[in-house]
């Protein structure tokens, strides 16, 4: 019987290829977004989960106040970790302060590398539990040990034995390798999204705490010193077995409070534990409480996928259905010649599921070759799971389901007909079935319409945020982090000798990079403050010769000079700092902070330093060649670019032979700031024209049902001389409404889940009205010219054949 | 008795008015039988006929088929009754486009859940009596009209049914193929299968042993 049934279907499916391809081709479709869309999803939705104990791991935050507003943050004090150590031992298993990921310089022999990593306690190894290829869990005990990623360890020693080998990091400490870690996994990462600065590297390397207390003063002071309002670490903890983050987040919460000096006090510092599965789904806080992240995407994305698959169900399903006036005839003969019910609806089913099983297996063939494309736009290494049950089990799952909706209702509605009056022709596929078909193209409408709509909004936005006034040039500015101390005190120098070069028209140093803020203070006063108002500015230290090299605007006042001695104690404050303070006439203005009393001598215009997408902080520019971290370069523009960079390459290499020439251009690392963003854009922008498509295909088969319902009345029309275009006409008319009405509905939803986006962003569009026109009228045109070829077609065939067939 | 209908009314309601589609019906038919329906255009000859086909029902009426009452019967069992007794040929033939004629022939067995070497043993022999045998794996399209029509035919009988209802079977035929399909009742007839056919012309309905004229739904 099964064979009879296959080869029925066979036959049908290939002697129709115009509509088994848009019927298999829709699904087809509509699969690969689903299984491409969830497998983003998993991805995500694993993020950290190979960390054996990680339901127990948890990153130590602080919430806040500040004159009224809760601001969440990740740095804490040096002694929060022994103090939770010995005051909370039964609560935890380990806490390991680490300092802030960055890259370091790991030199052996001759090679010099870059290499991402942090400064850990101990504990570290056995807190997030990592696979060690080499070594064991105790590699950190040693002051001068140094632990390697697997890819790092290769990269350093090739086929060379790690284990044992000493090698120089930063240019100045000698380690000795004493473990290798397998790599994380993509979707892993010890440091938060808020913790690691910039975008997330992989973890290449951890070095023991005490080596990074012995490299820097400051940090040994605040060891020594046991300094309680100096922020500058981070603490990761891993919660006893029998305890849940939850509770110990509320029994630690005062520990920090009850430890800072009165000052501090009034900011209300309440600590709390943030579970590792969330560090990356929901990494953003405001008013101290994590409302998003990632998970807004993840939601997102999930319900668009599942959309794009109904849309492409609901169109088998119309297709199916518009075919049923032919199908019909041979449910009459196969219930004549002894077939029930339950067979036919047997039969119909196996169809669906054939048709169903082959869109499964194309579209596994298309999630495999679309991969590549969909890693690089998603950011991903997302690989096909072969071998994963789970996989194939879902997608038996979504094979089952998706035939079963989509060939309940033709198996259901075609195995009813009655045999006589299918047979004498009798029967017209009535109303029920015009308006459900209706019912399904306005729902595929209005999800395109949204989507289309939402991907003109995200691109305004983007659009908008990238024509903000940045405040300085960026054209040609370079940025060089000081990795190692060989550049300390050779400022003058260098930057003589790069001038000299003629590759570089100007340079500074600064303590921020162009494009982030890494430190503020609070505690300053001036007068007309009201001294309930708790400060807290940006602190950029920069050379002298900053302002020219980044072109910053002066609105009031004057640059740094070197010829006036007195400007190594002066400010330099932006526009929002100004407000911030409430000052009048800023210039000459006095400002005391707890060094002493600094002249403000100028105000620049502000400069886009952290999000496009926020006001610009307050800020202040100050003289300190102590706390340079970064090298900015303004490119000469006589040279080209490649010029430029080789010359400095060459100037780099005389200063700092074994560190590794590595450089940003500004431009570059400001565009990453829209990275989340344009993502969303492609992708949406993808989804829609996917969904659109899908639509159409869906269209398409009404259109066709639609004409095939009507072609004896249309026969009449023209017998009774009607014109081929105002037949054409008649036939569009209907569609038009549809896309409207579509439109009606869409208009608010997009409104409202647009305008619920935007909220993200402090400094957002307003969504113009404009969008849902072009979105409703594109739309519609596409629309138009899918049915015009099934309209045009029933309006120009002869009336004597469409009459006589009837 | 082969069938038995007695006082079988069937009707329609269309705007207040009841529209009689068959009015007081009596006929018997007995095994054997060749009956010719004649009637104008509306008359019933067809319902008429798809109410013995029980494709249709009616609505007053008592109908005996063998010896069950199909007028008291369930839908699945009187679905099963004729699919075991009655075989179909129709105006337009109805063969399914996308089967050849073999496997439309074999389809009914299909549904009969016979045995796969029973229903080639039947095919085969069904192909060699109608003499299409060269023609068994050709699809309906490649067909003239009046071997579509053999094939049909050839089907209704490939079960065995005691009774073959034919609506109009030469109507869409030239006159010579109509001739040969005729002269295949008749010889189906002399084998022993009861026939009841509808037709419009004299001539065919002389074939037959028994004639019935309808006008208006009622016998006269």
């Amino acid at each position: 019987m099964f064979k009879n049934y296959l080869k029925i279907a066979v036959r049908s499916i290939s002697k129709n290829k115009t509509y088994s391809f848009i019927n298999i081709g829709g699904l087809a479709l509509g699969l690969t977004v689903a299984m491409l869309i969830g497998l983003w999803i998993h991805d995500e939705k694993t993020f950290n989960t190979n960390f054996k104990n990680h339901d127990h791991i948890a990153q130590v935050l602080v919430n806040k106040t500040n004159n009224g507003e809760i601001r969440t943050r990740f740095t804490l004090p040096y002694p929060l970790a022994a103090e939770l150590r010995s005051v909370y031992a039964g609560d935890f298993k380990y806490v390991v302060m680490s300092s802030f990921p960055g890259d370091n310089v790991l030199s052996f022999k001759e090679k010099n590398q870059n290499q991402y990593g942090a400064y850990m306690e101990k504990d570290a190894l056995r807190l997030f539990s990592f696979t060690m290829l080499k070594g064991n869990h105790n590699a950190l005990n040693d002051p001068n040990a140094i632990v390697l990623s697997a890819s790092a360890a290769n990269a350093l020693f090739g086929n060379e034995e790690p284990i044992g080998k000493t090698m120089r990091l930063n240019d100045n400490f000698v380690v000795t390798v004493k473990g290798v870690f397998e790599d994380l996994p993509t979707n892993a990462n010890v440091f938060e999204p808020l913790a690691a600065f910039s975008e997330s590297k992989k973890l290449d390397f951890i070095a023991p705490w005490d080596l990074y207390v012995s490299m820097y003063e400051w940090v040994k002071t605040a060891r020594d010193r046991k300094l309680w309002d100096n922020n500058s670490y981070q603490v990761y903890v891993a919660v006893s077995n029998q305890s849940t983050i939850e509770a110990v987040s509320h029994k630690i919460k005062n520990t920090l409070y009850d430890h800072v000096p009165d000052e501090t006090k009034r900011s209300n510092p309440e600590i709390f534990l943030h579970p590792m599965k969330d560090w990356h789904l929901k990494s953003s806080f405001k008013n101290g409480l994590s409302y998003g992240g990632a998970i807004q995407y993840v939601r997102m994305f999930g319900i668009i996928g599942v959309f794009v698959l109904l849309l492409a169900c609901i169109n088998f399903m119309n297709l199916s259905t518009a075919r049923s006036q032919k199908r019909a005839k041979e449910v009459g003969i196969r219930k004549t010649v002894g077939s029930n019910k339950n067979q036919l609806i047997e039969q119909f089913l196996f169809e669906s599921l054939l048709v169903t099983c082959c869109a499964f297996a194309i579209a596994c063939t298309l999630v495999v070759l679309l991969l590549p494309l969909f890693n690089q736009l998603a950011d991903k290494q997302i690989l096909f799971p072969y071998a994963n049950p789970l996989f194939w089990c879902i997608g038996l799952g979504l094979i089952s389901v998706t035939s079963l909706l989509a060939g309940s209702y033709p198996a259901l509605y075609l195995s009813s007909f009655r045999p006589v009056r299918v047979l004498k022709g009798t029967i017209q596929a009535g109303k029920s079935a015009v308006s459900f078909r209706k019912v399904l193209v306005v729902v595929q409408f209005i999800v395109s319409i949204i989507l289309v709509s939402g991907t003109m909004v995200v691109n305004q936005q983007i659009q908008h945020s990238k024509n903000r006034p940045i405040g300085y040039n960026k054209n040609g500015l370079i940025m060089i982090e000081k990795t190692t101390e060989a550049f300390e005190g050779k400022y003058n120098v260098l930057r003589e000798a790069f001038k000299k070069s003629g590759a570089v028209a100007e340079m500074a140093e600064s303590s921020n990079p162009m494009t982030e803020v890494w430190n503020s203070n609070g505690g300053y006063d001036w007068e007309g403050k009201n001294p309930d108002f708790i400060t807290n500015i940006v602190n950029f230290y920069v050379s002298h010769d900053y302002g020219k090299t980044v072109g910053w605007e002066v609105k009031f006042g004057r640059n740094f000079s070197r010829d006036l001695a007195s400007d190594s104690t002066a400010y330099i404050l932006n526009e929002a700092a100004v407000e911030y303070m409430g000052l009048q006439d800023p210039v000459d203005k006095t400002i005391r902070w707890y060094d002493g009393e600094h002249k403000v001598i100028g105000v620049v215009k502000n400069m886009l330093t952290e999000s496009p997408f926020e006001p610009v902080k307050q800020a202040i520019y100050s003289i300190n060649y102590n706390e340079t971290n970064w090298i900015n370069l303004k490119l000469s523009p006589e040279k080209s670019i490649t010029q430029s960079l080789e010359k400095i390459e060459t100037e780099f290499a005389i200063f700092a032979p074994s560190i590794p020439f590595e450089f940003q251009f500004v431009d570059n690392a400001f565009g990453h700031k829209f990275k989340a963003e344009e993502r969303m854009r492609k992708l949406s922008g993808i989804f829609s024209v996917l969904a659109i498509f899908i639509s159409c295909l869906g269209l398409f088969g009404l259109s066709t049902f639609m004409a095939e319902r009507r072609t004896k009345e249309i026969g009449i029309r023209k017998v009774l001389g009607a014109s081929i275009m105002s037949l054409f006409k008649m036939l569009s008319r209907d569609f038009v409404l549809l896309v409207l009405f579509s439109g009606l509905i869409a208009i608010p939803v997009a409104y409202y889940v647009m305008q619920q986006w935007l909220e993200n962003y402090t400094y957002h569009i307003s969504i113009p009205w404009w969008v849902f026109g072009v979105a409703i009228l594109s739309v519609m045109f596409i629309a138009l010219f899918t049915i015009s070829y099934q309209a045009a077609r029933a309006a120009i065939v002869n009336p004597v054949k469409s009459l006589r067939t009837q | 008795m082969l069938l038995q209908l007695k006082n079988i009314f069937k009707w329609v309601n269309s705007g207040g008015q009841r529209i009689f589609l068959l009015k007081d019906v009596n006929l018997e038919v007995s095994e054997g039988e060749f009956i010719s329906i004649m009637g104008p255009s509306g008359s019933g000859k067809s319902t008429l006929l798809n109410v013995i086909g029980m494709l249709d029902g009616f609505d007053e009426g008592e109908y005996h088929f063998l010896d069950e009452s199909v007028h008291s019967l369930k839908e699945k069992h009187r679905s099963n009754l004729y699919k075991e007794y009655i075989g179909f040929v129709f105006q337009s033939y109805h063969l399914l486009d996308d089967l050849t004629v073999k496997e439309n022939l074999e389809m009914p067995l299909l549904y009969k859940k016979y045995g796969s070497s029973e229903r080639k043993a039947k095919v085969a022999d069904m192909l060699d009596r109608f003499n299409i045998v060269g023609k068994k794996d050709l699809f309906p399209a490649q067909l003239s009209g009046g071997q579509q029509q053999l094939v049909g035919i050839a089907r209704a009988l490939i079960s065995n049914p005691k009774l073959i209802l034919a609506d109009e079977p030469t109507g869409n035929l030239n006159s010579k193929q109509g001739e040969e399909i005729m002269e295949l009742f008749k010889k189906l007839n002399d084998e022993g299968v009861t026939i009841i056919q509808v037709t419009h012309s004299e001539k065919n309905a002389a074939y037959g042993s028994r004639i019935i004229n309808l006008l208006d739904g009622r016998m006269v």
